[in-house]
């Protein structure tokens, strides 16, 4: 039985590599079956922006990518109700389908998982 | 630099064949492409080639096997969005022949 | 299924240090290492959250770090060195290290 890795993103989708690489283990990772989960949590919420337009940063799409998601197996999404709170974002539409989770099920959301990485 | 002569025009390959530039891709460029891997284009490579296009336009990056299967499944039937399948029509490495042929960048999350 | 905390930055440039408390499970452990023994700085908020947290959440920081930075560490902490470091992480179930 493989290991359950839960992927933590917390860096903004534009403010360097961290939320890129934490998708790309996602990806890799639900690429190989591994049972993965991903939290959205501080400012990783705003990568969940579904009015982002990246093109005039001239970066890679990362809104797009984050849709493949399901596609690659991994559908165990989570979002910190608390991080969405405290950027005004509780009522934005999320553009991707994702669990809100309060911090003590973010607590026993980080017990479930066998391992834990936190970019 | 490897290159391929597609109707009078020199295209620029990467080194494990795959198109430099994601714009120099059409239809004779994937026959070109094909030919190098000793694949002759079917209408079933088509179906497939055309919906890997359309997961790249959706998502942004090449599939690797798993979601290419799942993709394919999910548009038109698990008769042939399966492994068996799809091996049987790219040589057995179909989400890097695929995305070769379809003229996309090498998929990242693949052996 | 407790979980080690590592924290390495600064709790006073970003919220790793206020996100994990908020999340941290009642037989977690939090390991400070880097400028994240800044939190420790007598006086602070962020000194006050950490010997506010219950009793059953051990504290622990890399005494290099510590002792360099010349700070003064509340009773609770404990502090350890690096092979201290490697034992804390076979102990717990597992370990999350805030990158």
């Amino acid at each position: 039985m493989s290991k359950s890795l839960l992927v933590i993103s917390r860096q903004a989708p534009w403010s360097g590599p961290g939320a890129r690489e934490a998708l790309d283990i996602a990806l890799a990772g639900g690429a190989f079956d591994l049972p993965i989960g991903l939290l959205f949590l501080d400012d990783g919420v705003f990568q969940l922006s579904s009015a982002q337009q990246p093109a005039t940063l001239q970066q890679k799409d990362l809104s797009a990518n984050l849709q493949a998601l399901p596609m690659f197996g991994v559908e165990a999404l989570y979002v910190s109700q608390r991080s969405l709170a405290e950027r005004g974002l509780q009522d934005q539409p999320s553009s991707l389908a994702v669990e809100r989770l309060d911090d003590s099920s973010i607590s026993a959301l980080i017990d479930r998982y066998d391992q834990v990485i936190t970019l | 630099m490897t290159t391929l002569n597609v109707e009078g025009r020199s295209l620029a390959l990467d080194k494990d064949g795959y198109l430099l530039d994601l714009a120099d891709w059409s239809e004779a460029t994937a026959q070109a492409l094909a030919q190098r891997e000793g694949i002759s284009l079917s209408a079933e490579h088509w179906e497939i080639l055309w919906l890997v296009r359309s997961f790249y336009d959706e998502f942004q990056l090449s599939p690797a096997n798993r979601p290419l299967i799942k993709f394919i499944a999910v548009k038109i039937g698990a008769e042939k969005g399966n492994s068996l399948n799809l091996n049987r029509l790219f040589n057995g490495a179909p989400a890097k022949l695929a995305a070769k042929l379809a003229g996309l960048p090498k998929p990242t999350n693949c052996l | 299924m407790a979980t080690l905390h590592v924290l390495s930055h600064s709790p006073f440039t970003d919220s790793r240090l206020s996100s994990c408390l908020r999340i941290l499970g009642s037989q977690d452990a939090l390991l400070l290492c880097g400028d994240a023994v800044y939190a420790l700085q007598d006086g602070s908020a962020q000194r006050q959250a950490l010997e506010l947290m219950p009793e059953s959440i051990a504290l622990y920081a890399l005494d290099e770090d510590v002792q360099a930075r010349g700070l003064v560490f509340p009773a609770r902490l404990t502090l350890v060195d690096y092979p201290g470091f490697v034992a804390l992480s076979c102990q717990y179930d597992k370990v999350n290290t805030w990158l």
